[in-house]
């Protein structure tokens, strides 16, 4: 590589500088995850922060949370930038937003930028994504008719000028939430991340002896990019083409065809012929399908390459505007989740032929599956809590899926005796559920099943976001599919999937969590595995 | 009188020792080879050589304190026993089922950390608590009794674990089942949740559980075997290991709760950092231990090192956080970096940039200079290529360093990758793998609130002296304390360790609604259990302190953080100050307070600990002012510098008093120290290097 496509910087000074500028990163989220409130940045990883440079083009991003947000927040800082040139921006400011057409897809995450200065120039900047604990509107669920109903919109505002809180914008997003403390709360958590990132980022300049970060930027922006195309470029040319379908929002079944086209180091993965958008929550906004379509390309091809703006410069996206991947205003999308987190699947399927080694069957926690409890406890305190678990992961090429693992999403899961101890709810049950892998070469992870008891002392809502009912996840290169999801309440019925339903105390209901696809023919399943999995009760006779 | 006390660190490689007579104020260290296949050879023998070598004989000896890596090891190389669990009916999968998070999120094809127990040794019991502790569901106990059968009679299980739900708020249904258990295998080793982790979360309560179980024949055998040996050769003194949190405990406790001492060598690291920060006066200090493969560092405030209350074992990669089996146990927060002198430089082939570490070369091959068969330049070769090391004075001239075959290491491999020259590509190791440290070390403190340039650093371990002025000048940290022997520096940690037990009991509710006669009554309970396990060990009950906290957080978060309380009795009086203990904890964490969330507490510990030993270092050596005489000087390359003329020192004959600047190399026989320009040098009175940098 020569100096100057690295802008003059050495090759160490650019690793050491690039290290350093990810651990920037790193510490702002590490104080973004332990003062945020919202168990779903907690238990989800629902959250992100990002070091951009003055055109908003990032430069390093935190290593853990969601891969997609990190993707997506410099297309945000540009939409900021267009509405607020570069020239108008001050130290101490802080804009935010949470539209899903100019962000993350959908209302409940908040996106915030700080600018940073150094010697009196704007630098960079310093962004946070962090699911908020509410945002008003018909919380979690799918069935709304349009994003109107979801909750506030925020339009790009200064919610900070020169350090000082504009109190209007405050009041008027407070006074539709909630929980206006803690939504205060982790607004002020991710102000606090961005000015840690903008700090160290100012220190960082005078260590190095830098004025800005823009060479420096061009320069790791190029190894990204350098890195990416080389992977690409070891993949035959050729257009390589699948569609998959998933439940999609009662008889409308959402087919995702998806071609996936490489020549010479690019790629072009075209959504064409996928669904058209429909009148309920799970439309997903062009920038989440970008994210998510870029993500599992980067974990199949070049894994080990820290991110930046140049990992993703060789792959172009495209979804038909209008389709349920590049839905027009104001389509629903507060789950759009259940939409986006199927593209894995499309994209590894499309490449099973050409690229059969770095690619892995279909999951069953893709998408997630959530159940929402809220209502009032023997204290009469409100509560609201999500049982957080995934279905099983899809085998890879040499190795089983793992059980209860959620891929592309990276949901966690809490405890039991944490989850009772706060809401007057019993779990009988949280166990693997054998035989919901799907036979192949290598199994798919096993799902899961939860029995929850409600002992509330009055009817409770139960929120559902889930898919899989009808269409289990896929085996990829000849293996089967996993088992579907189930969701089923003690008196035999089955709430709507995708909506809200009022349970009665004392009721059950059990919820049956997808297993992953399997990889390559069952018949070639080694017969030790076999045997141990049979031991363990993994796979069973009857199954 | 018999006062004379001996420290034996068992490690993978070495077993150290480090013997105290205070009647003498001598301090005499050995080293033998490990006896991998009973480790108790290594330490009679060597126990018996540091005697005579100190003129004593074993009968003289006040103590032994013992740690070992014998229970990490077993958990690492899944060498434990077969165990069997018993669970409450529904949960048999917790302890697989986990966290749930893929630990890489762009590795599709990562491993999960294999379960201690397989699923087929997994029972499930009818039976049910809630999380107030009411029953639900009576406890099956013909169920308990078949079940257990089944798996020692059937399956040849040769410890048991029972992890129940909410057995933390109520431990009847464990307490009950482990009766049950216990009269039908007497002899058979049964480890309760409730009581090795007494703490919310099944799956980590339960994981620590097993991991006790699994590790705890061994362990027990292996103590058997060394009381036995050490009574056969005539000692006749207490016997205490080195527990995780950095205090000593008696035998018994340590085969009840093997798994407390899985932490127990890197523990003693932390402990003599700080009773060297105390001898130095610091009273905020980053303490850094770097070896051959890691390097690891340690807050130590007013002379307490750091502590947590989790621990990961086993890691599927050992630098990953969440690749590992989570343990509920009390450890010195120490973070683990893969860095060490055996960290291999490698070119990333995506990237096309220089990555040092965590591969490391260990002892063998080792790095190139070694020579022996080691081709992949290390940390150490790119110390030796800068004039860092001398190669015809390390460890103290024992082994032969080969600087050409290093510099052709250089040039053919990484050099060549990156288009620069052996020398760039040498000084670049050391420049990546300082910043490695630093950017760990940054990460470490800031989670906790805390700002390097407030702190000093103490440097040890074979690697530590030769990157402490560096990885200073980039935490801009201005002071460097490098003890005397930093080879062997950690063992002083077992002399100067206390008698100490952390307790711990949850009870989870809001601060304005607890139940305060109740969290008394689990105070008294730890105070009493603690007290006992002290006395055991042979304290004074008038000495031992009992510190209480409490694991709080606002309603609605996920992270806990200590706070001091008031005082063992508490009611609804003290709420108003542990609100502000809460507060000041907070804030200085996070750097600010949300003041209206209410806020709830979870855990309830006790800290109890009895004063540790003080010994003395260096008394008896002359003070002597001005420089020392340099016995060579030679080109050190510093960055930015060049190669600049340093002066070499022989630590052996710095007196206290003395003063010189940098650049200078101070050699001592299992370490250099090496000091770059602007900085000032001075041996205290206890023979530690102070370094200030400019």
């Amino acid at each position: 590589m020569t100096a100057d496509a690295d802008g003059g910087f050495d090759p160490i000074t650019l690793e050491i500088l690039w290290s350093r500028l990810i651990s920037i990163a790193d510490e702002a989220a590490a104080a973004l995850l332990r003062t945020a409130f919202s168990t779903i940045v907690r238990e989800s990883n629902d959250f992100a922060t990002v070091l951009m440079d003055a055109h908003g083009d990032s430069i390093s991003e935190n290593t853990g949370g969601i891969a997609s947000f990190s993707c997506i927040l410099p297309r945000t800082t540009k939409h900021f930038l267009q509405k607020f040139p570069a020239e108008t921006w001050r130290p101490g400011d802080c804009v935010i937003t949470n539209d899903p057409w100019l962000a993350t897809g959908h209302l409940p995450d908040i996106t915030a930028v700080t600018p940073i200065f150094h010697k009196g120039k704007l630098v960079g900047f310093a962004g946070s994504i962090a699911h908020s604990p509410d945002v008003g509107g018909a919380l979690w669920s799918a069935d709304c008719r349009e994003m109107f109903e979801e909750g506030i919109r925020i339009p790009p505002v200064r919610l900070l000028r020169e350090g000082v809180r504009s109190e209007p914008v405050m009041e008027m997003f407070l006074a539709n939430v909630r929980l206006p403390k803690q939504v205060t709360g982790d607004l002020e958590a991710q102000i606090t991340a961005n000015e840690v990132c903008a700090a160290r980022v100012a220190e960082f300049l005078e260590d190095a002896g830098l004025a800005d970060l823009s060479g420096l930027g061009r320069a790791l922006h190029g190894r990204a990019d350098r890195a990416m195309r080389q992977a690409i470029a070891a993949v035959p040319d050729g257009v390589y083409r699948a569609a998959i379908e998933a439940d999609g929002f009662d008889e409308a079944v959402t087919r995702i065809a998806c071609a996936v086209s490489v020549r010479g180091d690019e790629m072009l993965i075209d959504f064409d012929g996928t669904s058209r958008q429909i009148d309920r929550g799970i439309n997903c906004v062009w920038n989440y399908t970008h994210a998510y379509s870029v993500y599992p390309v980067k974990c199949a091809l070049d894994p080990f390459t820290p991110r930046n703006e140049g990992s993703y410069r060789a792959i172009q996206v495209v979804a038909p505007e209008g389709s349920i991947l590049n839905p027009c205003f104001p389509a629903p999308v507060s789950a759009r989740q259940l939409t986006g987190h199927l593209l894995a699947g499309a994209i590894y399927k499309a490449l099973e032929g050409v690229l059969p080694e770095q690619v892995i069957a279909e999951c069953g926690g893709a998408p997630t599956m959530r159940a929402l409890f809220s209502g009032v406890d023997r204290n009469g305190d409100r509560f609201s809590q999500i049982l957080f678990a995934s279905g099983g992961m899809g085998a890879a090429p040499h190795r089983d899926g793992l059980p209860t693992t959620a891929f592309p999403t990276n949901a966690g899961a809490g405890s039991i005796e944490a989850f009772e101890s706060v809401a007057p709810l019993i779990v009988w049950k949280k166990q693997l559920r054998p035989d919901s892998g799907g036979a192949g070469r290598f199994r798919g992870g096993l799902g899961q099943e939860a029995e929850i008891e409600v002992r509330s002392p009055a009817p409770l809502r139960l929120s559902l976001l889930s898919d899989r009912r009808d269409h289990p996840a896929q085996g990829i290169c000849g293996g089967a599919s996993g088992a579907p999801a189930e969701i089923v309440m003690s008196d035999g019925t089955r709430p709507h999937p995708k909506s809200r339903t009022m349970i009665n105390p004392g009721t059950r209901l059990v919820m049956r969590y997808a297993g992953g696809g399997g990889y390559g023919p069952p018949t070639e399943r080694d017969a030790a595995a076999l045997a141990a999995d049979l031991r363990d009760g993994y796979v069973t006779k009857a199954g | 009188m018999a006062t004379a006390r001996i420290g034996v660190d068992v490690g993978g490689t070495f077993t150290d020792f480090v013997l105290h007579d205070p009647s003498r104020d001598l301090v005499h260290t050995g080293k033998l080879l490990t006896t991998p296949a009973d480790p108790s050879e290594a330490i009679i023998e060597g126990t018996q050589r540091v005697l005579r070598e100190a003129g004593l004989t074993p009968a003289e000896l006040h103590s032994m304190v013992h740690g070992t890596t014998l229970v990490t090891n077993t958990v690492i190389e899944r060498t434990g026993a077969k165990v069997g669990l018993l669970t409450t009916a529904g949960f048999r999968d917790s302890l697989e089922i986990g966290r749930e998070i893929r630990y890489d999120l762009y590795d599709l094809f990562l491993e999960a950390p294999p379960s201690l127990v397989p699923r087929y040794l997994r029972r499930e019991i009818p039976g049910r608590l809630d999380a107030e502790g009411n029953e639900l569901l009576a406890l099956d106990e013909a169920a308990v009794a078949r079940e257990a059968k089944a798996l020692v009679e059937g399956e040849g299980v040769e410890a048991l674990a029972i992890g129940f739900l909410h057995s933390y708020r109520d431990k009847r249904h464990e307490a009950r089942a482990g009766e049950i258990i216990r009269s039908l295998y007497p002899d058979l080793p049964l480890t309760l949740s409730a009581e090795v982790a007494p703490e919310i979360r099944e799956f980590e309560r339960t994981s620590t559980a097993c991991a006790n179980a699994y590790v705890q024949p061994r362990m027990q055998r292996y103590l058997d075997k060394l009381e036995r040996d050490l009574a056969r050769i005539g000692f006749e003194g207490r016997l205490y290991v080195m527990l995780s949190g950095g205090g000593i405990c008696a035998v018994r406790e340590a085969k009840a709760f093997p798994i407390r001492l899985i932490e127990s060598g890197p523990a003693a690291g932390a402990m003599a950092a700080a009773f060297l920060s105390k001898l130095a006066g610091l009273d905020r200090v980053v303490s850094y231990d770097m070896g051959g493969t890691t390097a690891k560092m340690c807050l130590v405030e007013d002379g307490a090192p750091d502590h947590k209350f989790d621990f990961e074992a086993g890691r599927v990669r050992r630098f990953v956080k969440g690749s590992g089996l989570p343990l509920k146990v009390s450890v010195v927060d120490m973070i683990e970096i893969g860095a060490g002198g055996g960290s291999i430089a490698r070119v990333e082939p995506g990237s096309g940039l220089m990555k040092v570490g965590p591969r490391s070369a260990g002892a063998v091959p080792g790095p190139v200079c070694y020579g022996r068969g080691g081709t992949e330049p290390c940390v150490t070769d790119a110390d030796l290529m800068l004039g860092r090391l001398d190669p015809a004075y390390f460890l103290g001239g024992e082994m032969a360093l080969d600087p050409d075959r290093v510099r052709r290491a250089f040039a053919e491999g990484v050099a060549a990758k990156l288009n620069v020259s052996a020398d760039t590509a040498a000084l670049g190791v050391q420049r990546i793998v300082d910043e490695t440290m630093a950017a760990a070390t940054r990460m470490h403190l800031a989670e906790k609130g805390r700002d390097p340039r407030d702190y000093a650093l103490i440097a040890f371990g074979g690697a530590g002296p030769v990157h402490a002025w560096n990885l200073a000048r980039l935490l801009k940290i201005n002071r460097v304390v490098v003890p005397l022997g930093a080879g062997v520096a950690s063992a002083l940690g077992f002399l100067v360790a206390p008698p100490a037990t952390d307790m711990v009991r949850s009870l989870v509710g809001r601060l304005e609604r607890l139940d305060w006669a109740r969290v008394n009554a689990l105070f008294a309970e730890m105070a009493e259990e603690g007290r006992t396990l002290l006395e055991e060990s042979g304290a004074d009950p008038a000495t031992i302190v009992l510190t209480p906290t409490a694991d709080m957080r606002h309603v609605g978060q996920g992270f806990e953080i200590p706070v001091p309380l008031p005082g063992l009795a508490l009611g609804e009086a003290d709420v108003p100050a542990i609100r502000e203990a809460f507060f000041a904890a907070y804030r200085l964490r996070f750097g600010r307070v949300v003041e209206d969330q209410p806020i709830e507490a979870l855990s309830w510990r006790l800290a109890c600990a009895a004063p540790g030993q003080d010994i003395r270092i260096g008394r008896g050596r002359a003070e002597a002012g001005g420089a020392p005489t340099p016995r060579a000087t030679r080109p050190v390359v510093f960055e930015g510098h060049g190669p600049l003329p340093a002066p070499v020192y022989d630590r052996y004959a710095l007196r206290p008093g003395m003063e010189f600047i940098g650049p200078a190399l101070v050699e001592e026989r299992e370490s250099t120290c090496v000091i770059g320009p602007a900085t000032r040098v001075a041996v205290d009175k206890h023979l530690n290097l102070v370094l200030e940098l400019a």
